[in-house]
């Protein structure tokens, strides 16, 4: 498959998550389990012989969700209300909740309401992440999910079989890493949207179809070499349930930015950290639910020993960036309780930052071409009077 | 057709409800600055104002030998070689008029904005209104409507309120009803005019809050001609605003500036074709960045990789 090829099948995944989903339902015969997104570990319900899928915002208007949900919900939660009140989630087998926050538990509780007979598991991880208890709480949650998948596949989950489905999920986790180390590179020119539809798709897909489909990309692209891309580059930063609007991504390069790399969810946040596939599965999963936290921290857990905006200063060394774009889905309150610092850290570093505020009501992308821009240029002015002032 | 042994650089800033058009002389002396209303982004009003500039300098087209264009249709516009946001041109243009300018306020039709600019002159921060009309000239506009005054007589019809009102800054629609239901309940106009007024200084204030306050304070744009809005912004900033004779043509000044750059120092024009290798170069945005020096003392950058 070409690599256009292989992008239009992530696309198609990311876009039509849950047709997809129903499709690979019906040739398979696979249950399908719905998670929100975060923390869950689809590797339990890999290994239950499920397919698992993090149910997505869709880009449909909200209509009759608007009333079961507050307005001043973020569009995560009330596009995921909507869906579930037009019937979209019907074909599920399960859906796993779990508390990542306030507005998540709102949307659960709709969604609960509006599929009595779907099942529906509620799991709560523990949020606080050092203390001397927090391991052994992350277990007890995930074997509280075990044992949830268990009943209703009717037999047991064997070790092996989860160890399997972590050995393929960290595959995956490193094929994706590898795509990211090629654009950081700058060996090969992979657009923010591509890299999105590559790690959306990874959240929808059956993840062996999904490797062998990485696979081949990666042999395609690391064979060759692409032209070094002009601009200004842009570390993304924020959006955590929903995926960036790919109208937002495209705009961005649009204006001259290159996106180098990001701390999204739907991007490094989800691909950080691997489960270690030595000994009790279980115990390996509530250690990767902590070590996640440090190797990208997370606003909705609290860590004394992760702070957010020392690694956004670091990734963007890291990755030669030049300016940080925040994208701040709006309402989004652990992304609001952060930001005020990560602003005050940028700016004592004397790091150019812009924050974008986004709606799932986005539309009329003009009034933010203009703000992107204004800051490439802010960017690329500074940048080139510093220049002179060291070469002088 | 432009010839760049022309002795003249037009800026034209195509906005979203007025074009302005100003063209220099190769010693950056301005030779016409031109005004034209015509609605919304219209490819008329800006030949209109570029028209009514070339004739006041006595030039043609052909006399000019870079333009650079800004506003929400820099894009539209053939005749310009080059387009720059209207952040980067009013920021320029407002330094001209005021040369220690740290902070521009400009309020246009559609949009405000809120830009500091640093001891170089070069923009550190910004803030812009999101879609909202609230505390723009659109919002006088449609305020205007609602108490029945013609635009330009509001600012001095405000400025004799007695009886303190208020309404709210969040929205423009909501703005108009309120001052309507103010009127039913028997109200002056020029008190509810004075309420207005107040609204726009205290949603640009939201704005002046996001990039830090700092002076002296330039205001430009249409709305800084209005007496009103520059009293009630200068009770919430407790500062004197400085506003230059044209405020409205700063953008399209910064963009005639630009345009003179590129003719008579190319070394230091086409920003954007260079910079990626010198950035590079420096590794300039990045906190080990090996090229920083240290600080002047009276230098606080708010951020941007700045003047190190
Ligand atoms: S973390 Fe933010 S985006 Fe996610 S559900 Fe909560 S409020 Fe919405």
């Amino acid at each position: 498959m070409s690599r256009d090829a292989i992008f239009s099948a992530f696309e198609h995944a990311a876009e039509q998550p849950l047709e997809s989903a129903r499709a690979w339902k019906q040739a398979h015969g696979t249950p399908v389990v719905g998670s929100f997104p975060m923390h869950f570990p689809g590797e339990l319900a890999h290994a239950a012989g499920c397919l698992p899928v993090i149910l997505q915002e869709s880009q449909e208007p909200i209509t009759v969700g608007h009333g079961m949900i507050y307005p001043f919900y973020c569009g995560y939660t009330r596009s995921v209300v909507d869906q579930a009140c037009k019937g979209d989630y019907d074909f599920l087998d399960a859906i796993m909740f779990g508390d990542h926050c306030v507005q998540v538990l709102g949307a659960a509780d709709v969604v609960r309401a509006k599929l009595p007979n779907t099942r529906v598991h509620f799991y709560q991880l523990i949020s606080s992440m050092s203390d001397p208890w927090s391991l052994g709480r992350a277990r007890e949650t995930f074997l509280l999910l075990r044992e949830g998948l268990e009943e209703m596949i009717g037999h047991p989950i064997a070790d092996d079989a989860i160890h399997a489905s972590i050995q393929l999920f960290n595959q995956n986790r490193a094929l994706l890493r590898r795509l990211y180390d090629l654009r950081r590179a700058g060996t090969a020119n992979i657009t923010a949207k591509q890299m999105q539809l590559a790690v959306k798709s990874s959240m929808v897909m059956d993840k062996a179809s999904h490797n062998a489909l990485l696979q081949q990309l990666l042999d395609e692209l690391e064979s060759s070499s692409d032209r070094q891309q002009r601009g200004v580059r842009v570390y993304l930063s924020g959006h955590f349930c929903q995926a960036p609007k790919l109208g937002v991504l495209d705009l961005i390069e649009d204006c001259g930015g290159i996106v180098v790399d990001d701390d999204l969810y739907h991007g490094t946040r989800y691909i950080s950290t691997d489960v270690s596939e030595q000994g009790d599965p279980i115990s390996a999963l509530a250690e990767w639910y902590l070590a996640r936290n440090l190797k990208v921290p997370c606003p909705t857990r609290v860590d004394q020993n992760a702070d957010w905006e020392n690694y956004l200063l670091k990734a963007m060394e890291n990755s030669n960036a030049q300016g940080m774009i925040v994208l701040m889905a709006k309402f989004c309150e652990p992304h609001m309780y952060y930001y005020p610092e990560i602003k005050e850290a940028f700016e004592r570093h004397n790091m150019p930052h812009l924050l974008i505020e986004t709606e799932h009501e986005l539309t009329a992308l003009e009034g933010l071409r203009t703000r992107i821009e204004s800051f490439l240029e802010v960017v690329k002015r500074q940048a080139n009077a510093q220049a002179r002032r060291v070469a002088a | 057709m432009k010839s760049s042994t022309a002795q003249y650089v037009m800026g034209i800033d195509f906005g979203s409800t007025t074009s302005k058009t100003v063209i220099l002389d190769r010693a950056g002396n301005m030779v016409a600055s031109a005004i034209a209303h015509k609605g919304s982004v219209s490819n008329d009003g800006a030949m209109v104002s570029m028209a009514e500039a070339l004739q006041q300098a006595g030039i043609t087209e052909a006399d000019i030998a870079r333009a650079v264009s800004t506003g929400y249709g820099r894009r539209m516009l053939d005749i310009a070689d080059k387009s720059y946001t209207e952040i980067t041109c009013h920021a320029r243009g407002a330094v001209h008029l005021v040369p220690d300018a740290r902070l521009v306020i400009d309020i246009g039709g559609q949009d405000s904005k809120v830009i500091a600019v640093d001891a170089n002159g070069l923009v550190s921060q910004f803030a812009m209104n999101d879609r909202c009309a609230a505390g723009t000239g659109k919002f006088l506009e449609a305020l205007a409507r609602a108490v029945q005054v013609p635009l330009e007589e509001m600012g001095p019809m405000a400025m004799t309120a007695v009886e303190h009102l208020s309404i709210s800054n969040m929205c423009a629609t909501f703005a108009e009803t309120e001052v309507v239901a103010l009127l039913a309940e028997g109200k002056r106009k020029h008190d509810v005019l004075g309420a207005v007024h107040a609204a726009i200084a205290s949603r640009t204030l939201g704005l002046i809050a996001r990039v830090g306050k700092r002076e002296p304070v330039v205001m430009t744009g249409g709305v800084a001609k209005n007496v009103a809005a520059v009293h009630h912004l200068e009770q919430v900033l407790g500062m004197k605003l400085r506003i230059p004779p044209d405020p409205q043509i700063a953008g399209a000044l910064g963009a005639a500036l630009f345009a003179l750059d590129e003719i008579t120092s190319p070394d230091h024009a086409d920003e954007e074709d260079r910079v990626d290798t010198e950035m590079a170069a420096a590794r300039c945005g990045t906190p080990t960045c090996t090229a920083k020096k240290p600080l002047p003392a009276n230098v606080h950058p708010l951020h941007g990789p700045a003047l190190h």
